[in-house]
């Protein structure tokens, strides 16, 4: 009898161990286990933003620029544009500034900044 | 004010917002993307006429005439949680690739900083388009997200550097619709020490180092750069080499000087080297001769900012007729030169050709296994972007051969079955 209460005692013993060592070992791992994480989006030097320029009352009698980048659809979306602009406006004059390629504008920044100086107004189409 | 199509509006507020005009006026339009088709064109812009007129004559609020920035609350610890809940915490916030990640502990990155001697504030580099610091903790974290290890640090120290060159072009490639991704070459010493794969399968799934670079290098773009998807990553189909493009060069089994050898490292330095491309094209030689492998690449029309991937047998065959990179470079980009540009839709001026980018620049690659099988990455550039490839040195930390120990052994071991 002393006996089979020792294998008894034994066995229960074996299993809350096994019970135990699970508990700390597995399913803390997999669900309870905390991770405080750092975060991976990163920190940008603070900017002062620009205001954009004022508006002009209205577009009868003003210069209005039309910028075109290198995409295909810019230049005939800004020929429409210019169009109805002509339609409504008859007064109004329009100037392109045409951009072939990303590098021609960052290659002419001083061209494109004296353009656009001189303009009322400027639309920019990006034909996408 | 800026007319673009609905779909590119977040987009032309967040280019606007990252050059300090976040009330820029954009007006979104219905006009098809890069449309040739008048009538499509005439009732876009019909449509959007009368806003147009308004957006140049309404008066600016208080708001437009002095904007004032949102202060962005970025705490260094972003969250605490179980496994699951980081992952769900990370994906909600945008930060993750789909696939789950490894909580960057505090542990954790102090661990992957292992692989550099730089201090955790050092800013490696600015990325566009939101000009996020990549500083070396930025980075780091970004890695474990990624399952990178701290070998790995090197590698994407250098890419970092790679993609902040301004002659990448990587402000138009990361963020094109054309959904170009980053396609990294690993040369020099390096290669061996953390295991990249450069043989059988090489840009499969399946090795650590190809597999974890390139993704960390994906959040780091998302997350430091700023460039999420459909926001600010304009790619209209995506790629999924923007979760990994990774090999190294296998240099061994080249007839020929090494990639970073040609662009004038010496053979001893370790390098990684960039370029975007978004087609890859496979195909097998018409026969196992020079003129068979040679006019069969000719037949993929390689051009400037293409990388030709060849087998080290192929690479082997040309060598032993004389054939170097250069004449092979020569060779079939005349021959594929006319096929090239009978294809490409025209934009700008695709005939300029910039001073930056040299006629020869076709990147040769020996890497891959046994097969007959050699490959075409297709970019662009060169004409109307003035880009080309970049390379940077890798530099390794001091403890470079006790941390290279640590994962001596951490290959994959397949059992035959």
């Amino acid at each position: 009898m002393r006996k089979i209460l020792f294998i008894a005692a034994m066995g229960i013993f074996a299993f809350m161990a096994i019970y135990v060592i699970s508990d700390a070992f597995f399913a803390k791992d997999a669900s309870e286990y905390q991770y405080e994480v750092l975060s991976p989006w990163a920190e940008v030097d603070p900017i002062t933003p620009r205001g954009i320029s004022p508006r002009v009352d209205t577009l009868a009698g003003k210069k209005i620029g039309l910028f075109v980048n290198m995409k295909r659809a810019a230049r005939p979306i800004q020929a429409y544009v210019e169009k109805k602009l002509k339609e409504r406006f008859p007064d109004c004059q329009t100037s392109y500034f045409d951009a072939p390629s990303q590098k021609y504008l960052a290659d002419n920044q001083e061209k494109y900044a004296a353009w656009a100086k001189e303009m009322d107004a400027v639309i920019t189409a990006v034909g996408d | 004010m800026l007319l673009a199509n609905h779909g590119f509006v977040d987009d032309a507020h967040s280019a606007a917002s990252s050059k300090n005009m976040p009330t820029l006026r954009v007006l979104g339009e219905s006009v098809t993307c890069e449309s040739t088709v008048a009538e499509d064109i005439k009732s876009g812009i019909d449509e959007a006429f009368d806003d147009i007129v308004a957006a140049l004559t309404r008066p600016l609020t208080e708001q437009e005439k002095s904007p004032q920035m949102k202060i962005e609350d970025a705490p260094r610890i972003a969250f605490k949680g179980n496994l699951t809940e980081v992952n769900q915490f990370f994906y909600r916030k945008g930060w993750g690739d789909g696939l789950p990640i490894i909580p960057p502990s505090e542990e954790a990155v102090a661990e992957m900083m292992e692989g550099t001697d730089l201090p955790a504030d050092h800013v490696v580099a600015k990325i566009i388009p939101r000009m996020g610091k990549a500083t070396v903790e930025k980075i780091a974290v970004n890695a474990v997200m990624a399952g990178a290890l701290p070998v790995h640090m090197p590698v994407l120290i250098a890419a970092v550097q790679a993609v902040a060159d301004p002659t990448t072009r990587f402000d138009t490639f990361e963020v094109s619709t054309g959904s170009w991704a980053p396609f990294l070459v690993v040369n020099g010493p390096i290669r061996k020490d953390i295991h990249i794969n450069s043989g059988s399968g090489a840009l499969s799934p399946g090795n650590l180092p190809n597999s974890a670079i390139g993704r960390a290098l994906g959040l780091i773009v998302k997350n430091i750069g700023g460039a999420r998807k459909g926001i600010e990553d304009m790619g209209t189909l995506g790629n999924p080499g923007k979760y990994s493009l990774v090999l190294a060069e296998n240099e061994e089994d080249s007839p020929w000087e090494p990639l970073h050898v040609e662009r004038g490292f010496k053979k001893e330095d370790s390098t990684v080297t960039i370029f975007f491309p978004n087609q890859h094209a496979y195909s097998i030689p018409r026969g196992t001769d020079a003129k068979g492998i040679l006019d069969s690449i000719a037949g993929l029309s390689p051009r400037i900012m293409n990388a030709l991937m060849m087998i080290p047998s192929h690479a082997e065959i040309l060598a032993s007729e004389g054939w170097t990179k250069s004449k092979v470079r020569e060779y079939v980009m005349k021959l594929g030169e006319a096929d090239s540009a009978k294809s490409r839709p025209q934009r700008g001026d695709a005939s300029a050709t910039s001073p930056n980018t040299p006629r020869d620049a076709l990147m040769i690659v020996v890497a891959g296994g046994a097969g007959t099988w050699f490959g075409v990455f297709k970019s662009t550039g060169g004409g109307i972007l003035g880009n080309d490839f970049v390379s940077k040195k890798i530099e390794l930390p001091k403890n470079w051969n006790e941390l290279t120990a640590k994962y001596e052994n951490l290959v994959p071991a397949y059992v035959r079955y």
